[in-house]
């Protein structure tokens, strides 16, 4: 069954059925309820199923291969998606939500927890990897005969026909995307609407707590099954304790289910190799735990802090109706290192950062129909380290620059100053230290005078990379140009930890091209095509 | 590790002066709320670390209106004008620790309250903004 043909089916039926329902008979082994220990083998092993490792998986199960995929969170299917963002951090969201980095300020970090991983939560856009980063891994870290806009260019292709990759469509565009390119248009900023993987999006404005309507192309719904329907099987619920290790070359993993009662033992063997794909913070100490000992591992961890402010019009902007994330300016990313964008949030997270107290909070609560949040989102120069912490429990520390607080604050000071201009009648900086709320365009100038302290930003984090990168030298990456460990044979890492560096733009469409190249390369060199498109 | 009877007393009190309702907004009070279930969930699903961040929070609320309006009390004990009055120091203090502590009141209680039904409905109805009013905390210059 070609992906179009399958995409077509659903459309005809209206969702008859959702792509994660009616999988193949025992593709789906759920730990959760597991009541025996597992001891299977497979040609590979993937660990997670987000936008790494469920392309690797389909990419492989496509050339032929037997593939397991491991997954550490539940599979909460399409029709489970509620509304609530309580109850979404509880099921998918890793650490419920409270996942933080640790440095100077606390900084959330989100992650998806869950089969698809992030990519169930986030907004679904695609931007390929700016030349400019490709070009600085090459000069960097000699990476451009091996990984290039060239060798990646068929990579983003493919995922841009399979996912279905556009622009957003002016009937879900909503009003807060659409009045960020208005005043985008008046002030001559360059900016556009958001390419993103969706079909038939409705606008329902819910990409945070999981799309009820399937149409936001995530992992769950698209590589996922469509793997699962090549012949890969999926662990759900079992999370990797290491990857085995034997005589230089890794030969299977080794996974504890995370359900209720005594944890069973998962052991996938593999006789072709491990991909590993956990994120950028649970692939280093995967590795690590699994006996790598290269300097590399845990270091180099990078970032995009995003930052929001909203905006209180006279008009309605019912931020419930509409692209999650539709607009956006990449126009100072080269320069200033800044990304502006749009963001609507549930009323949830809305009214963390709706100012006030008591009863003056509850006035401000109910002009929600009218607020905008827009954002900027800086590619920070501040790097970090991932460790595990007490427990087993992953630890993450960075302390952004004095540079990359003043990128977040030009970035806000723009956006503020846009807003006004756009007609809001409050902006609501959320920075402490200032009023907060700016009721004259004047009163942006206290923006730009802020103190350049990240404690004073309420920042927080969704765009992970590093911490397992790639380079030619075994002395400071943790892999080659070839995604393999310096370490261990038949062991890839093919996920974002591997970026030398960040992008300043949204990563999945790089680390899935990323990945695909991986993949692809993977079976070539076990001799099998994985038929790129 | 679930919140004592007297913590989620103190915790309820401490939403309700960051969300006493409104009847003219047409919003509840989150105390109609069933707020120490959904903590207690929240402290199930959460690392122990964060759960003792919440309880620390809990605490320094409770305890807060010795220090910020002098009077050996607790949080539950005063009335609702000087609740907020106290959660409201706390969220400005100029300590970002405990800014930050108290912080995740705010954010668990957003989470129950505006996750309610009626108060999302409320909130998506359409309204004038010029009626807004301008914040009566003295010296507001938290982001709160």
């Amino acid at each position: 069954m070609s992906h179009d043909s399958h995409h077509h089916d659903d459309h005809e039926h209206e969702h008859a059925f959702f792509p994660d329902e009616q999988l193949p008979e025992g593709s789906v082994v759920d730990g959760a309820s597991l009541s025996r220990d597992v001891d299977e083998a497979f040609d590979f092993v993937v660990v997670g199923s987000g936008a790494a490792g469920a392309v690797a998986a389909h990419t492989l199960a496509r050339a032929g291969f037997a593939v397991a995929v491991v997954e550490e969170g539940p599979w909460v299917r399409t029709r489970e998606f509620g509304e609530k963002v309580s109850e979404a951090f509880t099921r998918m969201y890793r650490d419920a939500g409270t996942q933080v980095i640790e440095g100077h300020a606390y900084v959330p970090l989100i992650q998806g927890r869950c089969v698809g991983g992030s990519t169930v939560m986030n907004s679904a856009i695609a931007h390929r990897t700016p030349e400019d980063v490709l070009a600085e891994w090459d000069e960097r870290f000699g990476l451009g005969s091996h990984i290039s806009a060239r060798v990646l260019e068929p990579h983003f292709d493919a995922l841009e026909r399979e996912l279905n990759a556009h622009a957003v469509d002016d009937a879900v565009l909503g009003e807060n995307n659409r009045l960020f390119l208005d005043e985008a248009k008046h002030e001559g900023l360059p900016a556009g609407k958001m390419r993103r993987y969706e079909r038939n999006c409705r606008g329902s404005g819910r990409c945070v707590t999981g799309c009820p309507n399937a149409a936001k192309q995530g992992m769950n719904v698209s590589y996922v099954p469509w793997a699962l329907a090549l012949g890969a099987r999926i662990y759900c619920s079992c999370r990797v304790d290491r990857v085995v290790v034997e005589g230089g070359r890794a030969c299977g993993v080794l996974a504890k289910t995370t359900g209720e009662g005594a944890a069973k033992t998962v052991r996938l063997r593999a006789r072709r190799g491990v991909l590993v794909a956990a994120s950028t913070i649970q692939t280093p100490n995967v590795l690590r735990r699994s006996g790598l000992r290269a300097r590399a591992i845990g270091e180099h961890f990078q970032c995009h802090p995003g930052f929001g402010l909203g905006g209180v019009f006279d008009k309605p902007v019912t931020m419930s109706f509409g692209a999650t994330q539709g607009a956006e300016s990449t126009h100072l990313r080269k320069t200033e290192r800044i990304k502006l964008e749009t963001i609507a949030m549930p009323p949830e997270l809305a009214a963390v950062r709706i100012p006030g107290i008591g009863h003056d909070l509850m006035r401000r609560m109910g002009v929600f129909s009218n607020l905008a949040v827009w954002a900027v989102v800086v590619r920070a120069e501040a790097e970090g380290t991932v460790r595990q912490g007490w427990g087993a429990r992953d630890k993450v520390r960075l302390d952004f620059t004095r540079r990359d607080v003043e990128r977040t604050r030009k970035g806000t000071a723009i956006l503020a100053r846009m807003m006004f201009e756009a007609g809001a009648r409050e902006v609501w900086p959320g920075i402490y230290g200032l009023p907060s709320i700016l009721t004259r365009p004047d009163q942006v100038r206290l923006i730009e005078e802020a103190p350049a302290d990240s404690r004073l930003f309420s920042m927080i984090t969704t765009h992970l990379f590093g911490a397992a990168r790639m380079g030619l030298d075994p002395a400071t990456s943790a892999v080659g140009a070839d995604f393999q460990s310096h370490e261990a044979r038949g062991l890839w890492v093919v996920d974002s930890s591997v970026f030398p560096t960040n992008l300043g733009v949204n990563p999945q469409h790089s680390i899935m091209a990323m990945s695909r190249l991986a993949a692809t390369r993977i079976a070539e060199a076990a001799g099998r095509t994985a038929s790129a498109a | 590790m679930r919140l004592t009877g007297i913590e989620n007393r103190w915790a309820e009190a401490a939403m309700g002066a960051i969300f006493p309702g409104s009847r003219e907004e047409g919003l509840t009070d989150i105390r109609a709320m069933d707020v120490s279930g959904f903590l207690g969930r929240v402290v199930a699903s959460v690392p122990s670390k964060v759960a003792l961040g919440l309880r620390l929070a809990v605490w320094i609320v409770a305890l807060a209106p010795l220090f910020v309006l002098g009077r050996l009390a607790t949080i539950t004990s005063l009335a609702q004008a000087d609740r907020e009055r106290v959660v409201a120091t706390l969220v400005m203090s100029r300590n970002y620790a405990l800014r930050s502590l108290v912080m995740i009141l705010k954010t668990m209680g957003a989470l129950l309250y505006a996750g309610d039904d009626g108060v999302r409905a409320r909130m998506m109805v359409p309204t004038k903004p010029k009626s807004l009013v301008t914040l009566r905390v003295k010296g507001a210059t938290a982001v709160a």
